[in-house]
């Protein structure tokens, strides 16, 4: 196809100055991105067996819920039911104590509780402190680590929903530059001796293969980003009296606050739902403020034959008091083309549909994602070298290309290094009996990421590649043998679960160890072979101490 | 290469101009009214009318969607002038247009 040179050369900078400035902040996205594909795994991974509460037989629901309910006012506000068992689901239910600061995102110094019934019959309540990896490691992806709130917005959120604009710019500018030669440079990798060749075409491979992926995230992005701001237009300009989210109750008829004790029983509220979703199994039931004007259970239900709108599950909602559905888009035959086309969107972006293998096509899409970013930092290395000319001196490089070497390997490598410190940290916290697991989760990240971008910028980026892919290495690493010294040496402390998702975590982090290893190998000797004329060569410390001339003598 | 020797000699068109400030003002502070003008006519006198259950999520994934468009395919004016007048003309022409099609279906 073609395409003006001028038009060629406009994007071309685009692609270039959109792509470096927001590619690290979308490597740490990506990479914690592909992680939360397994979030419940992770969860399920690092939960200690310890704090498990017995689950309770479907008939013995109902106690327990309505015994909450009258002793805890708290969990009147949120209460949550779980259905089904696993090693992160500490009881049948929880709740957390309410404080001012609200907000949304993983609340970590809250006060947690979580209840059963005993051998009597009795609701027996325990304040927990539950481990929260997986909603870290969710908002890490949705932040970058970038720390701060404006006002009830992370101020990472917002970034990444700049850096998110700024990604599309990039991939429609991408498409744009390579149209002329698209189809000769389709599945095209020419390895040899040109390395700037090899690393352009599987940027370019990986680019065109997973566009529509990228595509939908970039877009995803940026309405999760500024959905509120967006709503706030359409409302002053379009919508303005005419009712964006419904009718609001008519002024006669306004619901009023229900007493606990009038709850319907949470089997009969779970028998109601079936009945709407035969095909669908509930998985959780959410209590929200059930003594408000408006109160709902917010229903998990899963079947993954559905697109759903939910990470994991569809909704539905349904009035604890009545019975009544309410939010039934989700249900079969009752959805619109509107919210259709909405949910679908949700739903490729977090990979919920189709079932487990999705999963693992997303947590390949994320590495492959956080590849691209890499790939294409290094290709705006490479092409701003100085090259040597025949008889001419060594150049020296430029200081912002060095620097960026630098950046680009501290904090990609440190992010990957410290996420993996921090899954293994968690046991290894709550084996030394550290009381907060959560902020040792966080100290363990910012520490090992700090460390690795200063070696990085300490080194230089060539010195400190071979040693930052071996941290790598070591994080993932210490995943398994964690899990490993649990069978062999109990006494530890350590647990260990062989339950097909916990070592599923084992076995992948395995395999990462190998890839970071095999990567640490291959970059050794790509920086041994780098040419003098790029910011990879390493000087031999001996033969710099030594003008030249002298050394040849000898 | 060949695409880029063929139309570079084929016509000695005025050369695209980069105009990265205007270009880029112009679909921020331009495209955005416009993207959202046409989610509004959408909205109103697209299928389903104003009160359709749920198109209101929809129409925001719209305007959404055709500001990231506009941001992108900006550069592809001739330069910071052009797209400062097309997008601006658009929004003129589009903008009354709109205030009548919402006064006339709120009643």
């Amino acid at each position: 196809m073609k395409v003006s040179s001028d038009i060629l050369r406009v994007y071309k900078a685009l692609h270039t100055w959109v792509g470096i400035g927001t590619g690290l902040l979308l490597f740490i996205g990506f990479f914690a991105g592909a992680l939360t594909m397994f979030k419940q795994p992770l969860d399920r991974w690092s939960a200690p067996p310890a704090q498990q509460l017995a689950m309770v037989k479907s008939n013995e629901l109902d106690t327990l819920v309505s015994g909450v309910m009258q002793q805890f006012p708290d969990a009147r506000q949120q209460l949550v039911v779980h259905l089904e068992s696993a090693e992160h689901i500490s009881a049948p239910v929880e709740w957390q104590s309410q404080d001012e600061d609200g907000g949304h995102g993983p609340d970590l110094d809250g006060e947690h509780w979580h209840a059963t019934l005993n051998a009597a019959g009795e609701v027996q309540a325990e304040s927990i402190r539950p481990s929260m990896l997986g909603d870290l490691i969710d908002l890490l992806h949705q932040t970058a680590g970038i720390p701060g709130t404006v006002g009830h917005e992370y101020l990472g959120v917002q970034i990444l929903g700049l850096a998110g604009i700024l990604y599309f710019l990039a991939l429609v500018s991408g498409l744009i530059i390579l149209l002329p030669t698209l189809v000769k440079d389709f599945f095209l990798i020419r390895r040899g001796k040109n390395r700037k060749r090899f690393w352009l075409d599987a940027h370019n491979v990986i680019g065109i293969t997973s566009l529509p992926f990228h595509l939908i995230i970039a877009f995803t992005v940026v309405v999760f980003a500024f959905h509120d701001s967006f709503y706030g237009s359409l409302k002053a300009v379009v919508y303005q009296d005419t009712p964006m989210f419904g009718a609001p109750p008519a002024a006669g008829e306004r619901p009023q606050a229900r007493s606990v004790d009038q709850l319907l029983p949470p089997t009969e509220l779970i028998r109601r739902i079936e009945q709407a979703a035969p095909d669908f199994k509930v998985t959780e039931l959410v209590y929200m403020q059930v003594e408000s004007p408006r109160p709902i259970v917010r229903a998990g239900i899963y079947n993954p034959q559905y697109l759903v709108r939910g990470p994991l599950t569809g909704y539905v909602g349904i009035n604890p008091y009545n019975g009544e559905l309410t939010m039934t888009g989700m249900l079969p035959g009752k959805s619109n083309v509107w919210s259709d086309i909405v949910v679908t969107f949700f739903a490729l972006h977090f990979g919920s549909f189709a079932g487990e293998w999705v999963r693992w096509v997303y947590f390949l899409l994320g590495l492959s994602g956080a590849f691209l970013f890499y790939s294409g930092n290094l290709l705006w290395i490479e092409s701003r070298r100085k090259k040597q000319k025949r008889g001419q001196p060594l150049p020296q490089q430029a200081r912002n290309t060095r620097l960026m070497a630098a950046l680009t390997i501290g904090v990609s490598l440190g992010s990957v290094a410290g996420i993996g410190f921090a899954i293994a940290a968690g046991k290894w916290g709550h084996v030394a009996a550290v009381a907060d697991i959560n902020s040792l989760y966080l100290q363990v990240y910012y520490l090992v990421f700090l460390l690795a971008l200063t070696f990085a910028f300490m080194r230089g980026g060539a010195r400190a590649a071979v040693p930052l892919l071996w941290l790598c290495a070591l994080a993932s690493a210490l995943i398994p043998v964690t899990s490993a010294l649990a069978v062999l040496m109990p006494s530890t402390g350590l647990w260990f679960y062989n339950s097909a998702a916990t070592l599923a975590v084992d076995f992948t982090a395995l395999l990462l160890a190998l890839a970071f290893i095999f990567a640490a190998y291959r970059t050794q000797r790509g920086l041994q072979r780098a040419n003098a004329d790029t910011v990879w060569y390493i000087e031999e410390t001996g033969h710099k101490a030594e003008p030249a001339g002298i050394g040849a003598g000898s | 290469m060949s695409a880029e020797s063929l139309s570079a000699g084929r016509q000695k068109a005025p050369r695209l101009q980069p105009d990265w400030w205007r270009k880029t003002l112009a679909a921020v502070l331009l495209g955005f009214p416009l993207a959202l003008v046409i989610t509004g006519l959408f909205a109103w006198a697209g299928p389903g009318g104003i009160a359709a259950t749920d198109k209101v999520q929809f129409n925001m994934w719209l305007l959404t969607l055709l500001w990231l468009l506009g941001l992108s395919l900006v550069y592809l004016f001739r330069s910071g002038n052009q797209a400062l007048l097309w997008l601006g003309g658009a929004n003129l022409l589009l903008w009354p247009l709109f205030l009548i099609v919402r006064g006339v279906m709120a009643g």
